[in-house]
């Protein structure tokens, strides 16, 4: 449908640069990542090294794996903007826990409390029908106020060093975050792609109506993909504080929105119903690469943070000037 | 929070019948006006527990807290109505913020401070700019769009300070202006409430008694009925962005002009809180509904809100996560009404 909508917004006078615009367009996030990757020949530095290649991965590892949860939310027309305080919380809760139990327990209870703040967030936006982008936001806040007073806003340290090694350990050269960031992909993949859920919510962010009309538990289906993405965000708390060694409120300030920018960025966007895993994939892979490519550069913070503000502004708009394009071939 | 159960709990007894009409009608107009019955509630249980509460001089505090608040969320209050939303009145704080206070020494108080109005309108400009460029019709596509203006705005003000933060006793040149705004009196009244009062008067003249403010409240209620009813939805867009960006740069500059100093990242925090007041105040976040009066209520309970939890010594990091409980609550029940 996208290419047919595209061709017919082509005329004579924009013949050369359509194709190119094509490219630029659909998959804009694997065309910014070719582009850092080329320029970065001739840069002079270290980036071509298997070390910072991997170093890059391991960075991005826990915001891809928030992004894989997020993505199912987005592609069944919803939005996830309380990852970043399940995150933190999460984080918080995994330390906490940490002293009174053994290690499994306390994440498996910290990532359970993902899974609730998602149920929460399902009941609101889902069975309420709330706007999910101002009601997520709004829960975010609250989780990243519970964050700071349950750490009195200082971060806290873990004792316990078993639990350094999930994030710091690695396997034969391979970290450990980049084989859970794996697993996650492909399990989040398969369940996309392979299963009646997944082709459910892919239909429901494409037209609930009828998608409830086929018969399909639109309620249900929706509230579900809300849990998942709570209980990857709890999950990417856990291996946050346990990469850091420590917990603390600060790291879900922007994370939540950049997070959702960069699934959007891979092309799944917020009309529903289009995009994937590997898009999100591709999408994050731009952030972390970028914030490498800039450090590799030697450019300065604030410079950076213009930098990622322009290339979220600009990818956000292309997506929109795109719809827009779609509305009006139809 | 009693005020949402007895109003609920009114509206669900009520069946039918002459008598009980005037019931349903209490009780509609107490979830329309929740936000007085909170405000009453929170005054009463306050000043129960912690008498200081009414003594002049907190009040006089609560009157000055009041000010950069309101400035934004008035603006902010156009943007809701209008349908849509933004996210980057922090990033504008910060840029009107640091801009403005580093003129004065240069250029003097009244071109410093014209600049700074400038700067919050061109922001706001900008916003518009993007969001009628790409077409983006939803409120999702502006959150995210004037998200990313905020992270472009925080950026320029930090390379344009250095990341510093300035005091007005760093600037030699007079400052009478701005210390006015800050902590003079006119009357009984502060200057920045009387500021208040004059920004509400030509604002609420403007959203009723003008063809545009009418406009801006048609767009917000059904964009597509509007456009084919003859009004200039770009227009009414342009409009909202660029009114919230001016207001925006006057809250910026009673906010430093109070606390004498100004650091690029004093905005923090602003756009939720003004979003936190307009919707608590009773402006429906679908648009087309709502009014500059419902947003003072609104800022009112949030700004008497921190006041009382700072009386009654509660650490300000639950006092977020209070916000953002009302904030959530708050949208719950705005979605409620609708139903």
């Amino acid at each position: 449908m996208s290419s047919t909508a595209m061709n017919a917004t082509v005329t004579k006078s924009t013949v050369i640069w359509a194709p190119l615009f094509r490219i630029a367009t659909r998959q804009k996030a694997f065309l910014a990542i070719l582009i850092m990757l080329v320029g970065m020949i001739f840069s002079h530095t270290d980036f071509y090294t298997a070390y910072n290649l991997l170093d890059m991965l391991n960075s991005t590892s826990i915001l891809l794996i928030l992004a894989f949860g997020v993505t199912l939310t987005i592609i069944s027309g919803g939005c996830d903007l309380s990852i970043g305080g399940i995150l933190v919380v999460s984080g918080i809760l995994a330390i906490r826990l940490l002293d009174a139990m053994p290690m499994w327990l306390a994440i498996v209870l910290a990532v359970l409390f993902g899974a609730v703040v998602g149920f929460v967030n399902g009941f609101l936006v889902v069975h309420q029908k709330t706007e999910p982008f101002i009601i997520t936001l709004g829960m975010g806040l609250l989780l990243v106020g519970i964050a700071q007073q349950l750490t009195d806003a200082h971060p806290i340290p873990a004792k316990n060093p078993d639990f350094m090694v999930i994030g710091n350990g690695d396997f034969h050269g391979v970290p450990n975050l980049v084989m859970i960031m794996v697993v996650c992909f492909a399990a989040s993949y398969a369940l996309m792609r392979f299963t009646a859920f997944g082709r459910n919510l892919y239909a429901i962010g494409g037209d609930y109506d009828v998608a409830r009309y086929s018969g399909i538990n639109v309620i249900a289906t929706k509230w579900v993909a809300f849990v998942i993405s709570g209980a990857a965000a709890g999950l990417a708390g856990v291996l946050l504080s346990s990469k850091l060694n420590t917990g603390s409120p600060v790291y879900g300030e922007t994370t939540a929105l950049v997070v959702n920018c960069g699934v959007v960025v891979g092309g799944t966007s917020f009309a529903g119903g289009i995009g994937g895993i590997p898009q999100s994939g591709l999408g994050l892979l731009v952030f972390g690469l970028l914030d490498n490519v800039m450090n590799m550069l030697g450019i300065a913070s604030y410079y950076q943070v213009l930098l990622k503000g322009a290339v979220i502004v600009t990818i956000i708009w292309l997506d929109c000037f795109n719809q827009k394009v779609k509305r009006e071939a139809v | 929070m009693q005020g949402t159960n007895s109003a609920v709990g009114t509206g669900g007894a009520v069946v039918g019948g002459e008598s009980m009409g005037s019931l349903r009608a209490g009780a509609n107009f107490l979830r329309d006006y929740l936000v007085l019955v909170m405000i009453a509630v929170l005054v009463v249980i306050t000043a129960a527990v912690e008498p200081k509460f009414l003594l002049p001089a907190n009040l006089v505090n609560i009157e000055r807290q009041f000010g950069p608040l309101i400035m934004v969320s008035m603006g902010m209050t156009f943007v809701i109505i209008g349908g849509f939303i933004d996210l980057s009145v922090a990033g504008t704080i910060n840029l009107v913020a640091v801009v403005t206070i580093s003129l004065i020494q240069r250029f003097g108080q009244v071109p410093a401070l014209l600049v700074g109005l400038v700067i919050g309108g061109v922001c706001g400009l900008l916003n518009a700019v993007l969001i009628l460029s790409s077409g983006a019709l939803t409120q999702a596509e502006a959150l995210f769009l004037t998200f990313g203006m905020s992270t472009v705005f925080s950026a320029i003000a930090l390379l344009y300070s250095g990341g510093a933060t300035m005091h007005f006793w760093d600037i030699s040149a007079s400052k009478v202006v701005f210390e006015t705004i800050g902590g003079g009196n006119l009357g009984p009244l502060s200057v920045s409430f009387v500021m208040f009062l004059s920004c509400l008067a030509v604002l609420w003249v403007f959203q009723e008694k003008t063809v545009e403010g009418r406009a801006i409240r048609l767009t917000g209620g059904n964009m597509t009925a509007a456009r084919l009813s003859g009004v200039n939805v770009s227009r009414s867009l342009f409009l909202i962005y660029t009114l919230c960006g001016f207001m925006t740069g006057v809250g910026a500059i009673v906010l430093f002009s109070r606390i004498t100093t100004a650091a690029p990242v004093i905005g923090a925090g602003y756009e939720t809180n003004a979003i936190l007041a307009v919707v608590v105040g009773g402006t429906t976040l679908k648009g087309g509904k709502g009014s500059v009066l419902r947003t003072v209520m609104g800022v009112l309970l949030v700004t008497l809100m921190s006041n009382c939890l700072d009386l009654l010594n509660v650490s300000t990091y639950l006092q977020v996560a209070v916000k953002g409980a009302i904030l959530v609550f708050a949208i719950w029940l705005d979605n409620r009404k609708q139903v």
